[in-house]
């Protein structure tokens, strides 16, 4: 292609928006003029613009629906006005109330309360054994020597004796 | 008998014409619809949208090209503006501002949707052809099909444009709207309008001769 040539084709490229414009009828005045001059003497804009009007409304695709489409069209329409007039599903207009809002928090809360209140262990696992208290674990070993304990009451209630005894020499 | 100067009686009239007060500007029927329908006037905006539903539900098949959802889309879009009718506030005429409505739900639609694949398409587009369905039924069975794969690789080419261009291609090829319209409902500048139809076009051709 010689340098005049593609000089011609990069006008032409620019000039393809306006080509569109000129195929749909947007040009008017002396815009319109100069650029359906330029197609006259343009064969690649000539083709340019003959393939849009060629292929363009090709690209429409057409539906024309019959009458009872229509009637029945307007009648779901009409239906799904009036569903949106009533407000809608019943929750929807269970929560539009205004005191809904209060009644649903006030019964989680109740709920809540409620579960923790009697449902307290319910949830434990009954395959792990529930934890020992950790007192209990200080004193288990000390439970097991419980002669040590007798032991240790008889010496108490010994010196308790002795005790007793003093008090009566010194009364005596 | 004296007769007034036919000049006299033409400035009197003159005179009199320029003392009148102006008469308020005619409201359109849509204004009137739309005025008595946000005061809760359900067969007013019924009225609406017998006067529009034809064209919205041709917008809607350009874009969704199925007769059921181009059905669903363009009820929804009436149901919103239903919904919405108090927050139009007169700026631009009802028919804009409801095709903006439309449009907006076609292309929420197609999002969410993503591409048809190609067995959609095909099926789609025989229905369109099924002569049960209003669509040429007396077209030769050969054009028939030409006419079917051309319109499935346009469907795909429709698919592939971003969707300003996809909108601004389909308000303006498909119905026929001028660019200073699309531009209102597309709420951009004229000049905008003009290279997205460009850009679509130019991509359509590429991907048609690509799909050829």
């Amino acid at each position: 292609m010689t340098a005049k040539e593609s000089a011609k084709s990069a006008a032409c490229a620019q000039l393809e928006q306006d080509l569109v414009l000129l195929h749909y009828g947007e040009l008017v005045g002396a815009e319109k003029m100069q650029v359906a001059a330029h197609v006259e003497g343009c064969p690649v804009c000539a083709d340019y613009l003959k393939e849009l009007a060629d292929l363009l409304p090709k690209t429409v695709l057409t539906d024309e629906p019959p009458h009872v489409f229509w009637q029945d069209y307007n009648r779901e329409l009409r239906q799904k006005m009036a569903n949106l007039a009533e407000g809608g599903p019943w929750w929807r207009k269970l929560i539009s109330k205004p005191w809904s809002m209060p009644v649903l928090a006030t019964s989680a809360v109740v709920a809540l309360a409620l579960t923790f209140t009697f449902g307290n262990g319910f949830w434990r696992n009954r395959d792990v054994p529930p934890p020992v208290d950790e007192a209990i674990l200080e004193v288990l070993p000390m439970a097991e020597n419980l002669d040590f304990f007798r032991n240790l009451e008889v010496l108490d209630a010994l010196e308790l004796l002795e005790l007793m005894g003093e008090e009566n020499k010194g009364a005596a | 008998m004296s007769s007034v100067p036919a000049s006299l009686l033409t400035g009197f009239t003159y005179v009199m014409e320029s003392f009148m007060i102006a008469s308020p500007p005619v409201k359109s029927a849509d204004e009137e619809l739309v005025a008595l329908a946000r005061d809760g006037d359900h067969k007013a905006f019924e009225k609406l949208v017998e006067r529009h539903n034809q064209k919205a539900y041709r917008i809607a098949f350009g874009f969704a090209r199925d007769r059921e959802e181009a059905k669903d889309l363009s009820q929804d879009a009436f149901l919103k503006a239903f919904m919405n009718l108090k927050k139009f506030d007169g700026r631009s005429g009802f028919y804009t501002w409801f095709y903006r409505i439309l449009v907006n739900v076609c292309l929420d639609y197609k999002r969410r949707r993503g591409r048809r694949t190609d067995e959609e398409f095909n099926e789609a587009v025989e229905n369109q052809l099924d002569p049960n369905h209003g669509i040429a039924p007396t077209v030769a069975l050969d054009e028939q099909v030409l006419a079917s794969e051309l319109s499935r690789k346009v469907g795909v080419a429709l698919e592939a444009l971003p969707p300003k261009q996809r909108t601004a291609f389909i308000l303006k090829n498909h119905q026929g709207l001028s660019i200073k319209e699309i531009a209102e409902v597309m709420q951009t500048a004229e000049g905008t309008v003009k290279v997205h139809i460009h850009r679509a076009i130019s991509a359509l051709r590429q991907t048609l001769a690509e799909l050829a």
